[in-house]
């Protein structure tokens, strides 16, 4: 009776664990983000393509982050700043968005669709809560995430020259563009 | 039975709960240290810090009067400044070219730098360091003199390999081992000892970064070569950054600008307040 018990439980735990078939998490490492910076005489952007992301609609959590010595801007003391001097990337690596959607998504739904998440996100060691619009679309090969979304950077006790001679905006607009693969476990 | 329950349980969920966040993990690793000095020269002496391929480098440095001539001197600066202006390209990233001109003694130099190591973020290298060796050719005129300068006489050498280390955000520090030979010397050039070709010094030098883009600098150049009239060089100063300009202002107690009147040059005595105000200005283009 006892090994019924026990028969019975592993059967249960298989029955509820979901297989890769039914599993939907969606993962990608080599996603694209920009910081475009719009200030009156000058719009540059910082891009990367190392965006690491993970949808799982499962359990309702989208998680990214990007290694930000990996952003480039296209000149290359520029960069040397943004990371030594205003990002400090050393002590601060990453920048980084957790959250849950907040809209229905049907993912054999084939049409790009509107969704909107709500979660924190971090730079410079500074965490802040954040609603982000974006679509969402899926893909035979998994699905395509657009999302645009701002940031002042001082809301995260980033430091921006007064008097300079390229000017940084507060306001940082991040756009992201990444399709993710879907993970079996 | 309770627990191989609940080792069952575990065993099976578990995964999902810890495949719930992505683990962060850096994209680039073993990255060398960035902006150790926020310029290529620290006060006067050449710092670790390397060009990017492609970037250019303008820098246009001034020393004035010594400041004991009062107000009426405007502490010096009516008294006519010794000028070096400089271009330095990166044609790798570990390796520039460039030339610069100085109006004491008229001499126009001709240097590189080789960024031979570079720290590392993660620790796997402590110091950066790098070779800069340099030709100067003393343009000033000497017909006054029984016996010309030839072109020979008028080249001098250098060799500097600044070590540094970038120990935080805020604070850096270097050693600049230096040798300076002079083909031909005398009292009609502008160093401490008209007998003297060959000079040696180790200098230091470092930056404190009080503000996100203001550091406080110093150098200090012992003289331990054997020569008359060689005093110690020392320099105190500060660097704003603005993004895209650095601006270094400083206290010196040497007109030199160069390494090898640097090194080999008259100092005044800084605590008798024979020192000088000087100020350098830095650009960097990108040609590429």
């Amino acid at each position: 009776m006892k090994y019924l018990n026990l028969l019975l439980l592993c059967a249960m735990v298989f029955l509820i664990k979901p297989d890769a078939a039914t599993a939907q998490k969606f993962m990608a490492e080599e996603g694209y983000v920009e910081f475009v910076s719009r200030a009156p005489l000058l719009e540059f952007k910082g891009t990367s393509n190392h965006l690491t992301g993970l949808i799982d609609l499962d359990e309702n959590l989208i998680d990214f982050f990007v290694d930000l010595n990996t952003l480039e801007t296209g000149i290359r003391r520029r960069d040397r700043d943004m990371r030594s001097t205003y990002l400090k990337t050393d002590q601060f690596p990453f920048a980084e968005f957790t959250g849950q959607l907040l809209t229905g998504f049907d993912k054999d739904n084939p049409e790009e669709q509107q969704v909107v998440t709500r979660g924190m996100f971090t730079i410079h060691g500074v965490e802040r809560e954040i609603e982000v619009e974006g679509t969402l679309e899926p893909r035979q090969n998994g699905l395509k995430l657009n999302a645009s979304f701002t940031v002042l950077l001082e809301d995260h006790n980033i430091d921006r020259p007064r008097v300079l001679f390229y000017e940084l905006a507060d306001e940082q607009v991040v756009n992201i563009s990444i399709l993710l693969e879907p993970v079996t476990n | 039975m309770k627990i191989l329950s609940s080792i069952i349980l575990f065993l099976f969920l578990t995964p999902e709960i810890l495949f719930a966040q992505l683990e962060r993990q850096r994209t680039v690793v073993g990255q060398p240290v960035e902006l150790t000095f926020m310029a290529p020269r620290n006060i006067n002496l050449l710092t670790v810090e390397p060009l990017s391929k492609g970037e250019l480098h303008y820098s246009i440095m001034h020393t004035f009067g010594e400041v004991t001539g009062g107000a009426r001197n405007l502490w010096g600066v009516d008294q006519g400044a010794n000028v070096r202006f400089s271009f330095e390209y990166g044609f790798g990233d570990n390796f520039s070219v460039g030339f610069g001109r100085s109006s004491m003694d008229k001499v126009y130099d001709f240097n590189a730098r080789l960024a031979l190591l570079r720290q590392k973020r993660d620790g796997s290298m402590p110091v950066s360091i790098s070779l800069a060796p340099s030709a100067g050719i003393i343009t000033s005129s000497f017909g006054f003199l029984d016996e010309d300068y030839s072109f020979s006489d008028r080249l001098n050498f250098t060799l500097a390999a600044p070590i540094a280390r970038k120990f935080s955000d805020d604070l850096s520090l270097m050693i600049v081992p230096t040798v300076v030979h002079f083909n031909r010397v005398g009292a009609e050039l502008n160093i401490a000892d008209p007998n003297v070709n060959t000079y040696y010094s180790v200098g230091i030098g470092g930056r404190y970064k009080f503000a996100a883009r203001t550091a406080l600098t110093f150098q200090y150049i012992p003289p331990i070569t054997n020569a008359d009239n060689l005093d110690a060089n020392i320099g105190i100063g500060i660097d704003i950054e603005t993004g895209g300009h650095v601006f270094q202002m400083f206290f010196t107690t040497s007109r030199a600008l160069n390494e090898s009147y640097l090194i080999a040059g008259e100092n005044g005595n800084f605590f008798d307040r024979e020192f000088r105000f000087g100020f350098n200005i830095n650009r960097l283009f990108r040609i590429r």
